[in-house]
Parts: C-alpha cells; structure tokens; sequence
C-alpha cells in the first residue's frame, strides 16, 4: 500500500478509491482486534484528539470516542449546544482556543455545510469530519459501504438505492459519491419536495415511487425522517409520508432475495422501516454499528499516523 | 482656475476624437483644440479620457457601520475607481428614511467634496416595508432616488402606491428583487453545485417573480422603474419583453455577474469572499447578462459596493454577511472582462458606466464630455497590466473575489468638478 498522504478527511468527494480501499484494509484488521480480549492497540500512544460536536449526536461521539480510546490516544470531548446569536465566531474561537493544547485530530460535527476546509486555517491538527451541514458524513458512507463489501463481497457494479430527506441528507450525499467511485449506480427516491434542485446532475437516477425503485436495487439505504419536515411543508403528515415511503413487508417482497438494507440509525421504526421488519432488518443494523467503530479506528490511525510508515500486513 | 488636458483621447459613448479639454472652474469650456494659456495642464499623451463614471448603487455603511466605510473611505474609494457620482444605499443603522438623515448625508459630502454623493432614501419607514417613507421630505435633501435595497416590498400593494407616489415628486424607484419567501435561508444560487454540497441555495426564480411584479405595476401604473442588480438570465428576458412592450423600466448589473459564477464559489471552497446577493449565478446566466448588456437590454453597470470587515466574511459562509467592495476596480474588470473580449466597445462601456447611469438619475450635465458641462472626468491608461493586491484597496474592507486578479487597465486620475481628486501613485 501507498503511504497514507491525506491530511484530513472532510469528505468523500476528496478521497480516491483507492484511499477508500486502504480505509476498508486496515478497518478489517481492527474489527478482529474489537474482537479479541483485549481490545486496545498502541498505534495512537501519546496522541491527542478533540471530538468536538457542535450539534447533538450522541451515537457518532460514542463511535468516535471509543475508536480514539481503542487506538490508546488520549481523547476529550467537547459539544457545544450553542444559541442562534454569534454560532460562526463561537466555532472559530473555539478551535482557536483548542489550538493551545496542540491537539492532533479534531473530530468535528458543525451544522453548516462544507465549512470544514475554511476552518483548518485555524488549526495545525488533522481534521475528520464527522458530520457537516447537509454536506456530508464520511465515516456513515464508509461503514455502509465496509458493511456493503463484507456482505456482497465487493462493491463493483451494485444497484444503490437510497430513500428518504435526500434534500436534508449528509448520509446521502456521501454514499452518492462513495458508491460511484466504485462504479456503483445510485438512485434516490423520495417526494419530489426533498430531492436537491438539479440534482440529477450528479448523475443519480430519480424516483418517486418506491415499489419501482425496489425492484432492481441490491442495496437499499433507509434514511431517517426529522419530523420537523412536516411543519416546514416538505410532505403534508407523517401519514402520507408512511404510505408512499416506508419500507413494508409487501413493499420488501418486490425487492430482490439478496437485497440489503441499511439504516444510519436510529431508526423510527414504522416510519421509515415498519416495526413487522424489526428481526429481518435489525442484525444488519447492528452490524453496521459494530463496522462503524472499526471504520473509524481505521480513519482516525490513517491520519494520526501520517507520517510514519505503517505496517500493516494484508 | 483653467485646467487643460492636453493629447488625449476623448471617448464619449457615441464619438471619439483626440484632442484637448479645457476646463474653467467646475466646467468644461471647450473641447477640440485649446491654444490659449491655462494655469495647470495635465498631458494625457496615449491615455483615454472617459465621462466620469457614476454609480447608481454603492452603500457606504454610515451611520452604523463606520467601522466597514464612512463617507470619507468611501469618496475616496470611489475618486480613485473613476466615480464622480455615487448613489448610496438606504440600509444603514438607522435607515436613511427622512430628511434629517438625508441632508446630513449631502452635507458631509458635500464637505469632503471629493465626489458627489446621492443619499437613496428608503421607500418605507426603517425599511420595515409597512409605511411610506416622506419622499417630499427626502427629495428636499438631495434625494433623487428611492428604494429599500437589500430588501424587496413584500406588499404589492405598498409597492403600487410607492411607484404612484413617487410620480408626483420625479423620484426613481430602485427596486431589490427578491422574493424573500424563496430565498430565505439560502446562501448561494441554487443549482447543481448548492445540491452537491448540501447548501441552502436561493432559486433564480426568486428574483424573477420580483422583477416581473415590479414591471407589472410600473406598466399599469404607467410609471418608471429602475430594477437593481440583476443577475439572472430569466430577469433579462423579462425585462426585454418589458422594454419591447414599451414599459418605461431601466436597469443594471454589477461587474461581479459578468465574471464569476457559481463555479467560483465552488473553486474557492464557499470561502465568505465569494458571498453575495444576489448570489453569483451559472454560466448560462453570465453569458445571458453579458449579452443583454451589449444589446443595451440592461442599461449601465453599478458596483453594487459592499464593505464588509474581514473577520465577518471569514465566518463559515452560511454566516458570512453578503457583498463585494467594487468601486476601485469596477472599470478596470468591466474593461478587462468585457472590452478586452470584444463584448462591449469602450464607447459602450462609457454609456455603460457615465452616459447611461446620468440619463437614468436625470442629470442633463452630466455622462458626456461637451462645453458647458460639469467638468467630471476619469483619465484612463488602457494598456496596463496590474494585479489587484489587498494592500491597494481604500476602501475600509479588504477583502474581494478579485484578490490577485489580473486586470488590463487602470485610471490614473480622476477629475470631480474640476479639481483633481485623484490621482495614481
Ligand atoms: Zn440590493
């Protein structure tokens, strides 16, 4: 393998595939080690990452924070619930003030889009973006698509669905990109109102109706839905939204035998997964959990480790 | 006090001669040949002497913001641009709304003298968009213009009476348009790129449905109307049609929309700089506004000048307020991007910048280098290649898009009334 070179890891637009494939190769050698009894590997030693959230998430905080501990880096989290008033200075300042600590990584969750590049002026550390705006969640895509490979056995030439807040969606976008890198087709489906102007472009296949939309897709990608979509117009109820939109037994009967189906979670169940498909769609979920700590070891040892030759055997 | 400038060429919009000008005291006393003795003269061998340029939409930020421009930085941002006569914008803290306000604006202009300035009043009352402002009041002082920039009225129907109104006293209205219930939240043109990046965008529709309610009712009204910075190709069309029709509607586009697009923004990685509104568009909509100006569909160039303080515009550019600074270098780009590509002629960029802009706001003296005008003129060096660099700007933000940019021209004096009041180091 080539060395690693990335400085950070802001999205999946800026990754090769062949940095993803490196991603996948060392996420593999720490799922075995989460495994084991002991559970820890010295490669971060002596390294210190910020987990700094400035919005609300508690499951990627806990992913992010046991993959540091697990690495041995010293790891300190910050959120920050901040008021309307002054959040951009508030950020600023904040990273500024971290800069003190000559932390190594900053793991960030912020709620404007692609802001990321602008603030790394403001810090020497690496930065993982772990959520920005409705740009995108790079660690989400790469635990979908580690989880796509281990089950699939590759990740060529798939049928991508994904379903749901496209609009709203950094899980979206990330896969959109991440999948096309492998050759993968990807198709949205969701009320026209929640699909991004011009969005074709990206070169995704668009539709509205999700019995069709099944039919050919290998894997299928559940988004969660904010209820708050409802007051701002986006679909007129929950209901409606339900009928045309979630994932049903019958609806799951046009899909294909092998078709797998994902969740970034938590999952409102019987609203975009009816509850009658708990045991089938569960275990998958889970797993994705499980890929999603190992998916971030590997990307928080990839950057801290930068510098250094690594060696990891294949 | 007799000014000559010597060899020059003199480029009107529809004419130009080489010559010499001779001013006395704030006049242009002939234009031709000048044999008599003056007490300075200026040789402007090989330069171009043009109309002095006059901006219908520039805010100077005073009162409120005097810590982004005052009315000094921005006389001299503008001397040094080219501009003779500027037209600030309402949007100040308070809002320019009454005569009070207005009158303080003219006379500390006028104190500083180095370029006339315009104050715009607001159209209502704290630019809240619910009462009329008093426009006799405000014609009094010095208004010749009116708008609530940086915003549209919401209330068609306060718009109608204000386009009425407005008749009584020959007051224009400058509209922003913007249909606030479409753009709210958005940062940049919608379109492929906000799609791709997950940002809010605001549709090119948006501007459009203002623009034509705006017609609509200068049509009914049988009325004139002035629509600002427009920057969308479906805005020109509608304007065209208008203007087929005979509806009495002028207006402008700023040099930023002939330049940068939404692209830039993308390439410049949605940096606060690249944030303006209206927000930069696509391709399509840069060649459409290029193309209309050439066919005179939009009538002149303003800078729509915009300080902002730097720590401001490096706010994550959700955040970042919106505007660019463009009086300093508004010829230089608009001659670089428009003349230099054969887009425009100088006498068309001319028309563009002095003649057309005098004809709206009503001046019969100004726009046009002739006897017995006011003796307002840019000398111009057509062949000189400079870079824009931070540490030149004037003006009191220094930030721009146009950084580091390569420009082909450059005004190296500019004359207001007959006294220089610029000239290049
Ligand atoms: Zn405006």
């Amino acid at each position: 393998m080539e060395p690693w070179q990335k400085k950070h890891i802001l999205g999946i637009k800026d990754l090769t595939r062949e940095e993803m494939e490196t991603i996948f190769k060392i996420a593999h050698s720490f799922r075995e080690l989460s495994q084991r009894e002991v559970k820890k590997a010295p490669a971060l030693r002596g390294k210190t990452i910020v987990n700094l959230f400035f919005e609300n998430s508690t499951r990627t905080k806990i992913s992010f924070e046991l993959a540091g501990k697990r690495l041995s880096a010293d790891v300190l989290n910050f959120s920050s619930n901040m008021s309307s008033l002054n959040k951009g200075e508030t950020i600023v300042d904040t990273i500024k003030n971290l800069e003190s600590y000559h932390p190594d990584i900053l793991v960030i969750r912020i709620g404007y889009s692609h802001s990321l590049i602008n603030l790394s002026q403001y810090t020497s550390a690496s930065i993982v973006n772990a959520g920005d705006g409705s740009n995108e969640h790079p660690t989400q895509c790469l635990l979908d698509m580690f989880t796509v490979q281990q089950e699939k056995g590759a990740l060529e030439d798939l049928r991508v669905l994904i379903v749901g807040d496209i609009m709203h969606s950094r899980v979206a976008r990330s896969n959109i990109f991440g999948f096309q890198k492998f050759n993968s087709r990807v198709s949205v489906c969701a009320p026209p109102t929640l699909i991004p102007y011009d969005f074709e472009k990206l070169g995704v296949e668009i539709h509205d109706d999700l019995d069709q939309a099944l039919k050919e897709a290998d894997v299928v990608i559940m988004l969660r839905i904010q209820k708050e979509r409802q007051q701002e117009s986006f679909f007129p109820s929950i209901r409606e939204y339900v009928e045309n939109f979630s994932l049903t037994p019958e609806r799951l009967k046009k899909a294909k035998k092998d078709c797998l189906i994902l969740h970034p979670g938590p999952v409102n169940w019987d609203v975009e997964i009816s509850s009658q498909l708990k045991e089938i769609v569960h275990p998958l979920i889970l797993k994705q959990v499980e890929n999603g700590l190992a998916v971030r070891m590997a990307v928080l040892y990839l950057v801290g480790t930068r510098k250094r030759e690594y060696e990891i055997s294949d | 006090m007799k000014l000559a400038i010597r060899n020059a060429h003199i480029v009107n919009h529809d004419k130009k001669i080489r010559g010499d000008i001779l001013i006395h005291n704030n006049r242009i006393e002939t234009v031709g040949e000048v044999r008599e003795k003056v007490d300075k003269e200026i040789d402007a061998q090989g330069k171009y002497v043009l109309p002095g340029f006059i901006d219908l939409h520039t805010h100077l930020r005073s009162p409120g913001r005097e810590d982004t421009e005052d009315l000094y930085s921005g006389s001299r941002a503008a001397a040094k641009g080219g501009f003779t006569t500027i037209f600030c914008m309402p949007n100040t803290t308070p809002a320019l709304d009454n005569e009070g306000l207005a009158q303080w604006i003219t006379e500390q202009a006028r104190s500083i003298g180095l370029v006339d300035i315009y104050p715009v009043g607001a159209i209502s009352k704290g630019r809240q968009g619910k009462e009329l402002t008093e426009f006799g009041g405000l014609k009094k002082a010095g208004c010749l213009s009116l708008s609530d920039d940086g915003d549209s009225l919401k209330n068609s129907s306060l718009m109608r009476r204000a386009i009425e109104y407005a008749k009584m006293f020959g007051l224009l209205i400058i509209s922003h348009c913007e249909d606030k219930t479409l753009s709210a939240g958005g940062v940049m043109r919608e379109g492929a790129i906000s799609s791709k990046y997950g940002i809010r965008g605001i549709p090119c529709a948006s501007e459009a449905i203002m623009v034509f309610r705006d017609i609509e009712l200068t049509r009914y009204l049988n009325a004139r109307i002035h629509i600002a910075h427009i920057s969308t190709q479906r805005s020109v069309e509608i304007i065209r049609a208008a203007k087929a029709q005979g509806v009495n509607v002028t207006c402008e586009t700023a040099p930023h929309y002939m330049i940068l697009t939404d692209h830039d923004v993308e390439a410049n990685n949605f940096h606060g700089n690249w944030k303006v509104n209206p927000p930069l568009g696509s391709h399509e909509d840069r060649a459409a506004l290029t193309r209309a100006l050439a066919e005179g569909v939009i009538d002149c160039i303003a800078t729509d000048h915009a300080p902002h303080s730097e720590e401001e515009k490096n706010l994550p550019f959700e955040e970042a307020p919106c505007g660019f600074i463009g009086l300093e270098w508004a010829f230089a780009l608009s001659y670089t991007g428009l003349v230099k590509k054969k887009v425009l002629t100088l006498g068309q960029l001319v028309e563009k910048m002095s003649y057309n802009p005098a004809r709206i706001a009503g001046f019969s003296d100004k726009g046009y280098i002739r006897p017995e005008n006011t003796a307002d003129m840019v000398i111009v060096d057509l062949d000189c290649p400079e870079k824009i660099e931070r540490t030149d700007i004037v003006s009191k933000s220094k930030n721009s898009p146009f950084l580091g940019r390569e420009v082909q021209a450059k005004v190296v004096c500019t004359i207001h009334q007959g006294k220089v009041v610029y000239r290049a180091g």
